[in-house]
């Protein structure tokens, strides 16, 4: 009788082997497996049979601990060191599943700004319940070594009405050859400052990014590129080249207009980016980056008027945690050569003035409540900008474009994936033109 | 790679896949040791105590436990624990000495995109840990900028690991 159920079990086995994946299968196994062992102690037996009995349970636990691990149950290839310990080996995939992946994050956002601005008149802004993104990543690993990166966003729920898009936030095809040197072509994030590339709602306090990462570093910030990227050591780089802005759609507010987004983009003018990061003790990352390129892009207009602009932004960051706390901070500057002929190009005139330098930087501070899988974490914000930092002679600053902001808001999150957020923001012009809002939010991630 | 940097970027990026066979990750954690496997079956009540010990739930009454011998003397215990990280899972093996501190933990499958896998120096941050309070993100465990979903599963899974070798000792269940 018992040696039956073996054979039943054995060939339970022999079905579910090529079958990893199948939780239930495996799950059924292992049930089984328990009612026989508890059968097998419950039995009287001769002790030879028992022993045998004992022997083939140990060979079927076995069995089902090594459909449980898969390829990883199998012996080390001759010479195979792994990524960690003996030699470090990122890209030492030996055992790679290709195939599709899916992914995406979504952020509904409430807006509610104050009927005040900071001198007293009214301001006209009223409350906003918005759809703000609702993103699917797809990606597909052709082998080892190529893979496929893309983001579809969807903003403001509709594109009818012409209130909200549908981007390619980013598609890039990536060659991982070794930890040291990768390639990637495609559309691109930048690689500029804490949220370009880590934009998803749970990974960023506030309900809103930070006012310096969306109009200095004009986040969701991608352009079409080549580049490089790796790790040496502790220090993690990327570097791209990629086509340059147009600045014939900077304005006085900065060059957030002036993203190309993949988008037929004009390449006349092309830009690097580069960025490095110290990454070699835990909970801290500390870098920099630096964009810098041509954004005139020979239109007729700017040359007529003899601009030829060149767009320079360097910034540094770090984000560090330790126990409960973590804190941020950014600094970042952007100068923009012939300003004053991209002025005249564009028919710009006082404190229109696209600005020839731009000044940037945030410090943010967050502790957990409730660390674990849940956390509740207050924040606070402190943050200034000033797109028009300096202005071409004959052209002057609007004090409007001098910002500071300060927040103060909580991130609760159920669980890591998903967060709900609240924070208020108390805004300052130099023009007395600020307007505080209270914001709201859920996001998603998975 | 980049963990920390990268890491939002490529929900849809790589799956990693193996990192580590069993045998090496092993050999990493008891390097020269006599390796014997051990099927463990729990109960149902030994189950609810390393949920209550650990903080979640074992995905199984059947284990694994390899044990690591030199000069027939026990040095340490390995177990392997499976679970999902974003919406793929990892399995690890976690090593730990027979007092029931963390000797390594090694990342043997992790399906999620590279750019979501810590760096090595945050693995070993858990090396020498007991089952505390403080072994906790954002207690001694720090957290990873954009890998978050990884960082709070590992811990959880050395959480759990630490409870069951609590609850079963080094001896037969």
């Amino acid at each position: 009788m018992r040696t039956g159920l073996l054979l039943i079990l054995l060939s339970l086995l022999a079905v579910a082997a090529p079958a990893q994946q199948d939780d239930q299968r495996l799950q059924e196994l292992e049930r089984q497996l328990a009612e026989l062992r508890a059968a097998l102690e419950a039995a009287s037996a001769p002790a030879v049979e028992l022993a045998e009995l004992e022997r083939r349970l140990a060979v079927l636990a076995e069995e089902v601990e090594r459909l449980r691990l898969g390829e990883a149950a199998a012996p080390a290839p001759t010479g195979a060191q792994g990524r960690w310990g003996l030699a470090p080996a990122a890209s030492k995939v030996y055992g790679a599943a290709p195939g599709v992946s899916l992914g995406g994050y979504g952020e509904l956002v409430y807006e509610d700004p104050s009927s005040r601005r900071q001198d007293g008149t009214r301001s006209g802004r009223a409350a906003q319940l918005d759809f703000l993104r609702a993103v699917v990543y797809l990606g597909y690993k052709f082998d080892e070594h190529f893979v496929l990166n893309t983001e579809i966003e969807y903003e403001h729920g509709t594109t009818g009405g012409n209130v909200g898009e549908v981007s390619v936030e980013f598609a890039y095809l990536d060659y991982l050859w070794r930890p040291e040197v990768n390639l990637r072509a495609g559309m691109v994030l930048l690689p500029v400052g804490l949220v370009n590339e880590l934009h998803e709602p749970t990974v960023f306090h506030g309900t809103l990014r930070p006012a310096v990462e969306r109009t200095l570093i004009p986040s969701t910030w991608r352009e079409n590129g080549v580049g490089v990227f790796g790790e040496v050591g502790p220090l993690a780089y990327r570097a791209y080249v990629v086509n340059g802005m147009d600045a014939s759609k900077f304005s006085a507010a900065g060059w957030r207009a002036g993203r190309q987004k993949g988008a037929r983009a004009r390449a006349e003018d092309l830009a690097w980016v580069g960025r490095l990061d110290y990454l070699g003790v835990p909970g801290l990352v500390a870098g920099g980056s630096l964009y810098t390129g041509g954004a005139g892009q020979e239109q007729p207009a700017l040359v007529a008027a003899g601009a030829d602009p060149r767009t320079t932004l360097v910034e540094v960051h770090i984000d560090w945690r330790w126990r409960a706390l973590a804190l941020r901070g950014l600094a970042a500057r952007a100068n923009l050569s012939d300003a004053a002929a991209l002025n005249n190009a564009l028919k710009l005139t006082g404190t229109a003035s696209v600005g020839s330098r731009m000044v940037g930087h945030y410090l943010e501070a967050a502790w957990d409540l409730l660390p674990g899988r849940t956390a509740l974490e207050p924040f606070l914000r402190w943050e200034e900008l000033n797109t028009q930092d300096r202005v071409p002679a004959g052209f002057a600053a609007n004090p409007a474009n001098h910002t500071r902001i300060l927040t103060l808001g909580a991130s609760f999150r159920p669980i890591p994936q998903i967060v709900v957020k609240v924070d208020w923001q108390d805004v300052h012009t130099r023009a007395r033109t600020g307007i505080d809002v209270v914001n709201l939010g859920i996001g998603y991630v998975f | 790679m980049l963990v920390g940097v990268a890491a939002a970027v490529a929900a849809a990026a790589a799956q990693a896949g193996v990192l580590l066979s069993l045998e090496e990750a092993l050999h990493l954690a008891f390097p020269g040791a006599e390796i014997r496997r051990q099927p463990l079956f729990l109960t149902e009540e030994q189950r609810v105590q390393v949920r209550r010990l650990g903080g979640s739930p074992l995905a199984s009454n059947l284990l694994v436990r390899y044990e690591a011998f030199r000069d027939g003397q026990l040095v340490g215990v390995a177990y392997t624990d499976t679970h999902r990280v974003r919406t793929l899972a990892a399995t690890l093996l976690v090593a730990l000495d027979p007092a029931g501190s963390v000797v390594r933990v090694e990342v043997l499958s992790f399906a999620e995109p590279l750019e979501y896998l810590p760096r090595p120096e945050w693995y070993r941050q858990l090396d020498g840990r007991r089952l505390d309070q403080e072994l906790a993100l954002k207690r001694s465990v720090r957290p990873v900028a954009g890998a978050t979903l990884t960082a709070t599963a590992t811990v959880e899974a050395v959480r759990r690991v630490l409870a069951l070798h609590a609850v079963l000792g080094t001896s037969f269940p």
